[in-house]
């Protein structure tokens, strides 16, 4: 067949859309006219509403399903992540000595933290348990609600509790706390009534040598049983999550130091291939002075 | 007429013109090559021809000047359409019609890359992968329809033939065998029976040639060659032969007139080659839904793209939005789709002989609406057969049917026997040897076509006539020429040993004259008026049926005056020719196929047309016209009306005929709106005695209706109707080179019958194509609307690249293709061909139904599902909204969830992917229900029926391979999908039993209520 089409002017195209959008002669907009467009979205409207009754109904139906207080699966939870206190953009912990700005912002978000560890608020708000061993609360068939959790003292950081402390947790002397936690999992027995601790060391070799001397509170870099398990946001209010502090003395300066921690407990594996932050952390420190 | 006429022009100056190249020349060319051929060789008389040409009548052109013509002119053969290098063929493959939406996603994605590669530090590489995985699939599709289109080329080429032509030249008065190729103007060429004529041809001496011009002008009958001018037109005229046209007997010397492309074959070839091809129905309708989904995707990424704006993303942000929405939108499974389906129709065509060349011309023809169609084979047997007898003042009917199952008549009268015998022995044609085990009819013979028919009739119902002639030895004969108009021979009576019978056969009317008594009963009658009378009318009536008349005549010469041994002298005829006892007549006619009038019906009720076009006489195309019900029974041309009214044809209104008989001479001076006249008011129509150029006029008058036109022919003057037609149709084996070139498609059986069916699988390709779109589409909202919900509502992506390619390219394939194996809804064949102006393959409907209904319940399906997941996994809903920005950091390692729980980086991304498997698992499970509705279009399944294995073999496929994706260990690590718990595979059974359940009411409501509210907004 041979094309017979010409061309059309540009004229001819403007007209064509003009006519399109609304159509004197038949009374259309868009190729409809003003009824068959009601009809069209009345039907979509009455089409969408029974379709989004229809999710709403499934969703709550699902909703009633789930548990109150525990997740109906954590297989993926399995080991819980370490994380750092300030956490710092690209976990980067940098400390210009002489600007004060470049670690001011560190230290509030560090006060903020702290904050809820104050022992005046521990001793008003928690027990004291026995350390060494789990603070079970059962439910023993009735809800046993709330749950009580375990003092977790300021104090107990020593020189990086910030209490006291002139040096803005040593951010303003070049020997910085950085803070280790571990992720919450409902119902995780850590350790495995076994004691536990953190280790932080150089990633590699020269980092090692880089880092220099840290102290770390409380000592060893303990983390006691009486802090598991926990209960979940709901049942376990109060709970306060144990830290460990690393202070880090001579570090050398405006060296970038990768510091990597981790955490040492029988069920905790620390050699995930694809999870880096799987029972570990990876931060790098580097001290600018002049 | 410039070409054609004057031996002036030198090839330099037809380079000249034709080097032009201006647009406007070459139109006025085709124009002039439209009309008829103009030539005044054949006016000329041999001493002017000789001098035009510089040749000696008898010895010949010289070697030397035979030379310089061929130096001048080049050799005799046609010039080859420049063929399309094959790379070109195989871009285009590459880069037409909807591969160019492909490339032009992947570019965006490649685009969508850079620009995330020069703003981020780690991009993520989703686009890269989706820009590679958009090219290949481009280029995968292109070389397997590439790969296709070359297997059929590949047939082509088989059918060439390849045996260089040879042709006898006289040159210095030596006859020489050369290759026809070197044939130059002006030679002398000597051709005989068997031969082809190697170039246009001015007879200067003739014996007895005849020649066979049903390849250029579609006459199957053997036309006399002489020296004698006799038709003003070049084509009529018997001192002309046409190149490549064949001899079939006798012989005759000629001066070349032409050669190769200026011969009236390379005209009309020449003419082919120059027409432009159009686009493709489906092309056409592919282009439409390109628009529509363009029109989409770019309303769907431009509102997106404003309100990711208003939401506060960056300009390049809300840029990789655009590009991803509209990337998106692009179904990157669905040209792989239709060329499958279209791949598997043809496939499915080739075995019932239709050999498709080109993929679109599948569905071409199920848009037909106007069938052009040859006699001479295509609706004929191209066999001669007797069709009829009159003896004993009777008209008997005889079998003409290709299997021998038809009517047979009383053979036990006496004048039959006498009839056979005559016919038997006054016959010069024999069954070629070697042939015992075939059926007569099929048989191959030596002889006239008239000759071999009575030759099949005789063998047929009196046996073997080589046994007849045996017992019957001829003594003397006169063979047919056109001055007596009778065949006689004379032989020894096996029932008398003494005697001879004398044996006639010839035109009817001449025979009459010679006769003085008549056989009836096997008793002698004078002939006297009355049976003069019966003689006149039924000689009239089997003319009038088309039929080709001959009579028949005996005489038992006494043995007293002609004993045995008697010298019998055919020169001073020496024994009587007059005063003969006539017999019979037997007519003859080239008889319909079997499937012929059964197809040409299933044509009508399926709203084709179907015209006849043929060079024959407009007496036997009627009458084939009618017998194969072109002109149906009870429909009358304006000739018949005026015969019955009796009144002068002037005065019939032609709106009362709706059958027509329109001849090539008439066509002539027809203005084009009168032939469209003449198109538009008759509904049944047969063109005789055409000109290969009248052909093309009427194909171009059809294609100003608006229809979608087939034609069928076989010969070279076809070539250019073919080419100009929507679909030409070539026979597979009677067909010419040229000719298959030219066509789209070729008929491996030449049974018209065929073209039916190829027009019934085209019409449920178009359908099933309909409902594999649809199919496609739909899951289209459910990749979407997870990109879109994670831009406005800052929830985790709910379904990820991989993922949404895993069901395009994968678990969506074979169901789509498996549409195309849907056994019709209704009867397709008992509709009218669709519209091309308002059925479109995809229109707003089809859209509507797809994107806004099932779509919109898919996609729903599937969100259900992922906030299950995240929910059970510890991420309430309420907890997601907003999250994004935090899930999606890298360094958030302890990202709090409903619960308190706290999660990495790569422990909420496992709980990600694994909600991008179980979204895609959904999709699997509505797609089912979406698949069990795109069966059909208005009936319900449970009247469809699950008869598709192929379908029920794509719903297991997709659900096997889901599973694999989901469960095959390492695929965390290879495509990131992760095993699903088992419940959250029911998570989508709802809506998938939702889209059911809708779509049966749905179309119970459009059965009930035809042309309502919800045919018009849904019915696509």
């Amino acid at each position: 067949m041979v094309i017979q089409k010409e061309k059309k002017s540009c004229g001819q195209v403007v007209e064509e859309w003009k006519e399109f959008v609304w159509n004197p002669r038949t009374h259309q907009f868009m190729g409809r006219t003003g009824t068959s467009w009601a009809f069209i979205l009345l039907f979509y409207l009455v089409f969408y509403g029974f379709l989004t009754a229809m999710f709403t109904l499934t969703m709550w139906v699902m909703l009633q399903t789930v548990s109150d207080h525990t997740p109906k699966y954590q297989d993926r939870l399995a080991t819980p992540g370490l994380m750092i206190r300030p956490k710092t953009e690209n976990l980067d912990v940098i400390v210009n000595v002489s600007d004060t700005e470049s670690w001011d912002q560190h230290v509030q978000k560090l006060n903020k933290f702290l904050e809820p560890y104050n022992d005046s608020i521990q001793a008003q708000k928690n027990d004291v348990c026995r350390p060494g061993r789990y603070y079970e609360q059962p439910d023993n068939g009735v809800l046993n609600y709330p749950k009580r959790a375990c003092q977790f003292n300021r104090t107990q950081l020593g020189n990086c509790s910030g209490i006291g402390d002139s040096t803005h947790y040593g951010y303003s002397t070049g020997q910085p706390c950085v803070f280790i936690k571990m992720n919450r999992v409902i119902n995780f027995y850590a350790g495995a009534n076994q004691s536990m601790n953190v280790t932080c060391a150089g990633k590699r070799d020269e980092d090692a040598e880089n880092l220099g001397n840290f102290v770390m509170f409380p000592a060893n870099g303990n983390i006691d049983l009486m802090y598991f398990p926990y209960y979940g946001k709901k049942f376990h209010v109060n709970y306060t999550q144990p830290l460990v502090a690393v202070k880090f003395l001579n570090v050398t300066p405006n060296v970038e130091v990768n510091v990597e921690c981790r955490i040492n407990a029988a069920n905790i594996a620390t050699d995930d291939e694809r999870d880096k932050f799987a029972g570990r952390v990876a931060f790098k420190l580097r001290i600018n002075k002049t | 007429m410039g070409r054609g006429a004057g031996r002036e022009y030198s090839p330099a100056a037809t380079t000249a013109e034709n080097g032009g190249g201006k647009k406007k020349q070459k139109e006025k060319e085709l124009d002039e090559l439209k009309k008829e051929v103009a030539m005044d060789d054949h006016k000329l008389s041999l001493d002017e021809l000789g001098r035009k040409y510089q040749v000696d009548l008898s010895k010949g052109l010289t070697n030397q000047r035979a030379q310089d013509v061929l130096a001048r002119d080049g050799p005799n053969a046609l010039t080859p359409p420049p063929t399309t290098p094959e790379w070109v063929k195989f871009c285009r493959q590459l880069f037409g019609g909807f591969s160019i939406l492909l490339w032009i996603g992947a570019i965006l994605c490649f685009l969508a890359y850079g620009i995330q590669a020069a703003m981020e530090d780690e991009p993520s590489n989703d686009n890269l992968y989706l820009g590679v995985v958009l090219a290949a699939v481009v280029i995968v599709t292109g070389c397997f329809s590439y790969y296709q289109e070359a297997k059929s080329s590949k047939i082509m080429d088989s059918f060439k033939n390849m045996v260089p032509q040879q042709a006898l030249v006289i040159r210095e008065g030596e006859k020489m065998q050369i290759n026809a190729e070197e044939v130059v103007v002006g030679d002398l060429v000597e051709v005989k029976g068997g031969d082809r004529v190697p170039a246009d041809l001015r007879i200067i001496s003739s014996h007895g040639c005849k020649v066979d011009n049903s390849s250029l002008t579609g006459e199957s009958e053997p036309q006399t060659r002489s020296p004698e001018f006799t038709h003003e037109n070049p084509l009529e005229t018997r001192n002309i032969c046409f190149f490549s046209t064949n001899c079939v007997e006798g012989t005759a010397r000629g001066i070349v007139i032409a050669t190769g492309d200026r011969t009236v074959m390379g005209r009309i070839a020449t003419l082919a080659s120059g027409l432009e091809v159009g686009r493709t129905p489906i092309a056409m309708e592919i282009e439409h839904f390109i628009q529509l989904i363009t029109g989409v995707a770019v309303f769907l990424g431009v509102s997106f793209f404003v309100l990711s704006l208003i939401l506060g993303y960056s300009w390049l942000e809300a840029v990789i939005f655009l590009i991803g929405i509209i990337v998106a939108n692009v179904p990157e499974g669905l040209l792989a789709t239709v060329t499958v389906c279209l791949t598997l129709t043809a496939k499915r065509m080739a075995r019932k002989n239709c050999l498709v060349k080109n993929l679109e011309a599948v569905e071409t023809l199920g848009s037909t609406s106007t069938i052009c169609s040859d006699k001479t084979g295509t609706l004929t047997q191209n066999r001669m057969t007797v069709a009829h007898m009159w003896f004993d003042n009777q008209i008997h009917e005889a079998d003409t049917t290709e299997d021998q199952s038809g009517a047979t008549f009383d053979k036990r009268s006496p004048t039959w026997t006498a009839l056979s015998r005559i016919a038997g022995l006054c016959n010069r044609a024999v069954f070629k040897a070697g042939q015992e085990n075939i059926s007569v009819s099929k048989r191959d013979t030596a002889g006239d076509a008239s000759e071999s028919a009575l030759l099949k009739c005789i063998e047929l119902s009196c046996g073997s006539v080589r046994k007849m002639r045996d017992r019957n030895p001829k003594v003397a004969e006169i063979p047919f020429n056109s001055t007596n108009k009778y065949q006689l021979s004379i032989h020894e009576r096996e029932d008398s040993p003494q005697s001879h019978v004398l044996v006639m056969k010839g035109a009817p009317e001449r025979i009459l004259d010679r006769c003085s008594t008549i056989l009836v009963q096997g008793k002698e009658i004078p002939l006297d008026k009355e049976m003069q009378d019966a003689f006149q009318n039924a000689y009239m009536e089997l003319g009038g049926l088309g039929e080709r008349v001959l009579g028949f005549c005996q005489l038992n010469l006494p043995s007293g005056k002609f004993p045995r041994g008697f010298k019998f002298d055919t020169d001073e005829l020496n024994f009587p020719t007059e005063k003969l006892c006539f017999v019979g007549l037997m007519s003859m006619i080239d008889p319909p196929r079997a499937a012929v009038p059964d197809a040409v019906g299933k044509c009508r009720s399926a709203g084709i047309k179907v015209i006849m076009v043929t060079g024959d006489h407009p007496i036997t195309a009627k009458a084939i016209a009618k017998g194969v019900g072109i002109i149906s029974e009870g429909n009358e041309t304006v000739e018949d009306i005026a015969a019955r009214l009796n009144i002068p044809m002037s005065q019939v209104n032609p709106r009362e005929a709706k059958a027509c008989v329109v001849h090539g001479s008439d066509l002539k001076d027809m203005t084009s709106e009168q032939l469209d006249e003449i198109l538009k008011n008759h509904t049944e129509i047969v063109f005789a005695r055409t000109s290969p150029q009248q052909k093309l006029i009427i194909v171009e008058g059809c294609q100003r209706q608006g229809a979608i036109v087939a034609v069928t022919g076989d010969g070279v003057n076809d070539s250019p109707a073919l080419k100009k037609a929507d679909i030409g149709i070539a026979m597979g084996i009677s067909g010419s080179d040229v000719s298959k070139q030219a066509a789209d498609m070729i008929l491996l059986d030449d049974n018209f019958a065929s073209i039916v069916t190829g027009v019934e699988e085209g019409r449920l390709i178009f359908d099933n194509l309909k409902k594999s779109i649809a199919y496609t589409l739909t899951s289209n909202i459910p990749e979407i609307t997870p990109f879109l919900l994670f831009i406005i509502a800052n929830i985790p992506l709910p379904l990820g690249t991989v993922t949404i390619l895993c069901i395009d390219l994968g678990t969506d394939m074979v169901p789509a293709i498996s549409l195309a194996y849907e056994a019709a809804e209704s009867d397709i064949m008992k509709r009218q061909p669709r519209n091309s102006q308002t059925d479109k393959l995809v229109n707003e409907r089809l859209i509507s139904m797809a994107y806004g209904q099932i779509g919109m319940i898919q996609a729903l399906g599937g969100f259900f599902t992922y906030f299950v997941i995240l929910a059970e996994n510890g991420f309430l809903p309420s907890r997601l909204l907003g999250i994004r920005l935090d899930w999606d950091d890298r360094t958030m390692n302890d990202l709090e969830d409903s619960y308190g729980q706290e999660w990495t980086y790569e422990q909420r991304k496992v709980v990600e992917f694994t909600c991008h498997t179980a979204f895609f698992a959904s999709i699997v499970v509505v797609q089912w229900a979406d698949l069990i509705i795109c069966k059909t279009r208005r009936n319900s399944v449970f009247q469809q029926g699950m008869k598709n294995k192929i379908l029920i073999f794509g719903l297991l496929e997709e659900t096997a391979l889901a599973a694999f994706l989901s469960y095959c260990p390492g695929m965390g690590v290879a495509l990131r999908m992760y095993p699903l718990k088992v419940t959250w595979w029911f998570c989508a059974f709802p809506y998938s039993l939702l889209i059911f359940i809708y779509d049966e009411v749905r179309k119970l409501i459009l059965r009930r209520y035809p042309g309502g509210w919800v045919e018009k907004e849904t019915y696509y």
